[in-house]
């Protein structure tokens, strides 16, 4: 029997607050750079805290490089891309939970393995395409990926409408409602947690995306992310830690809000994507 | 049973529905794969409009690049590292929070948020710590009274993103948590009745009921760690697009290479044979994976609705 015995309790929140320090460190030493001063920051030997606190960072980090202009242009891409890419994937995502047609079920074998694809694996031709149409340098690129409906969100959508009871269906068609008014009327309002879900999803995807804006565009068009890894330099070309830390804090910090609020959605649908995978 | 004469659906309908995926799908999927391919058969370095078709020379040649090959095993290796670990230390935290805790919420969102740190952030927090002089991590060696170590170059590069890795792993333990919650109280009761101790009960009840989920997790964790690309370039010394050149051998992964090949090398035509022995690859390598999980996934009912 000696082996039911509990562990104490006392015993688990070391563990846990041992764990804890071990995923937070990162954070707060990034927000302790932030606030020290080069000098600080380049102390030998290492400086945990500021004799300070150097909120000028975060002033350099706003005029340093055009912060507002990338975040700007970062907003703009993500908001189209999420808002496109979650109207077309709930469109699919119904079609393949409540539609049937020749090869649907072929189809939805294509579909969960372009989930397997490394999106990699297409950027690098598809940068080459693109810049061969002239779509370098435009935010074409972004729209035309929303269009085409995400594999991950039409999985989510799928799963999502195909939890709704089918007497919900049978009434509507008995009332003569065509399937396009049923999406629209009676499916989508009820979908706003997937909803939800996918626009911030996708939405965050486009925020902390590095490689497809490195590729397609330029200094002027480019989004937060690239900025903030590169632009924070002094006259003589040398990255300012201190500056670029609290850029990326402020680069984040929209991103952890985001998932800190929507935990609840979040984990709901990766639980319910995930079982069935 | 229904009658001929009506019919619930119609093909018109659906492909309706799933144009915009199968529009998409085509056009931004099956053609710049195709195009790689077309590409991977001549010499063509990306802006010269003098290239020529050279059959299959790229896929010889990239048969005897001892480079290729090395990173091609040191991705293997990562993902071998990686993705075991980061699903046994999802499960691990997911037990340890499998409790009445006081804070569940709290220790859950420290555990939790490192997931969705966007990768640029990560890089530059990561670089932060494992900074020579000034990082946390030499800081507490320094405490303990230990050397400095130079985390970012080799041989010590390919273990810091390792680490950088496994620090993401709250996402897993999330899923696997909620999974935990959904296993029936009464049946791991009864296995107790039965006598077994509680690391049978785990080993037997627990892990079996919930390892779709694993599952699902070594699947989209492999491909994870294969698509891996921007935390080596970011964590190189360099932190511009251009400085490829300075990622240490260690985490010289194979799209490292490939976007060596492009964008350094202009070898657009070589590059695109890497992506396709890549694609072949992970192919394999997927499949080899779905085979595995009738040996050790258990499926409760499959009451998916797949008429």
């Amino acid at each position: 029997m000696a082996d039911r015995r509990k562990p104490s309790a006392g015993a688990i929140y070391v563990l846990l607050l041992a764990l804890a320090v071990l995923f937070a460190g990162p954070f707060v030493w990034l927000v302790l750079a932030a606030l020290k001063s080069r000098a600080e920051w380049a102390a030998i030997p290492t400086r945990i805290l500021p004799a300070q606190a150097q909120w000028d960072n975060f002033t350099a980090a706003l005029t340093d490089i055009n912060f507002v202009a990338y975040t700007a242009n970062s907003l703009f891409l993500s908001t189209i891309y999420a808002v496109l890419v979650t109207a077309t994937s709930a469109l699919v995502g119904f079609g393949f939970a409540r539609l049937r047609g020749r090869g649907h079920r072929a189809l939805f074998v294509v579909v969960l393995s372009t989930m397997m694809l490394p999106q990699i694996l297409t950027l690098l031709p598809t940068y080459v395409l693109f810049a061969r149409i002239g779509l370098v340098n435009t935010y074409w690129p972004w729209v035309l990926w929303g269009l085409a409906a995400s594999p991950y969100l039409v999985f989510l959508f799928r799963q999502f409408f195909a939890a709704i009871p089918r007497e919900l269906e049978d009434a509507a068609i008995i009332d003569g409602c065509g399937w396009v008014r049923m999406f629209a009327r009676i499916f989508l309002p009820l979908s706003w947690p997937a909803l939800i879900t996918s626009f911030l999803l996708s939405f965050t995807w486009t925020w902390g995306d590095y490689i497809a804006p490195a590729l397609l565009l330029d200094v002027d068009h480019t989004t937060l992310s690239v900025a903030i890894t590169s632009w924070y330099r002094d006259p003589r070309g040398n990255a300012i830690p201190t500056v670029q830390a609290a850029g990326a804090a402020l680069y984040m910090v929209p991103v952890l809000l985001i998932f800190l609020f929507a935990q609840r959605y979040f984990i709901r649908s990766v639980v319910t994507s995930g079982i069935k995978g | 049973m229904a009658a001929r004469s009506w019919s619930r659906y119609s093909d018109r309908t659906f492909y309706l529905f799933v144009s915009p995926w199968v529009a998409g799908f085509l056009l931004l999927t099956a053609v710049p794969l195709g195009y790689a391919f077309a590409m991977s058969l001549t010499n063509f370095d990306g802006s010269s409009p003098r290239w020529r078709w050279i059959g299959m020379a790229n896929y010889v040649e990239l048969f005897g690049d001892a480079d290729a090959w090395a990173a091609m095993l040191r991705t293997l290796a990562f993902a071998a590292i990686v993705v075991p670990a980061s699903v046994a230390g999802a499960l691990g935290l997911a037990v340890l929070l499998n409790r009445r805790l006081k804070a569940l919420g709290l220790w859950r969102t420290i555990f939790f948020l490192p997931s969705v740190v966007p990768v640029v952030a990560m890089a530059i927090m990561w670089k932060l710590v494992f900074n020579r002089d000034s990082g946390l991590l030499n800081a507490v060696l320094a405490v303990a009274g230990l050397e400095s170590i130079t985390w970012l170059v080799d041989p010590m590069a390919f273990y810091a993103l390792v680490v950088v890795s496994l620090w993401g792993l709250g996402g897993g333990m999330v899923i696997t948590l909620a999974a935990l919650q959904g296993v029936p109280p009464e049946l791991e009761e009864a296995a107790v009745v039965d006598g077994a101790n509680r690391w049978r009960v785990f080993q037997h009840v627990t892990v079996p009921m919930i390892s779709p989920v694993l599952f699902f997790q070594v699947v989209t964790g492999v491909i994870a760690s294969f698509q891996i690309i921007v935390q080596p370039l970011l964590l190189a010394e360099t932190n511009s697009i251009s400085g490829v050149g300075q990622v240490p051998r260690g985490t010289h992964l194979y799209m490292v290479q490939v976007y060596e090949e492009f964008f350094q090398s202009n070898r657009f035509g070589y590059g695109s044979a890497m992506l396709w022995v890549f694609f072949l690859v992970i192919l394999a390598i997927t499949l080899l994976v779905q085979r595995s999980s009738r040996l050790w996934v258990y499926y409760e009912v499959d009451n998916d609705g797949r008429s």
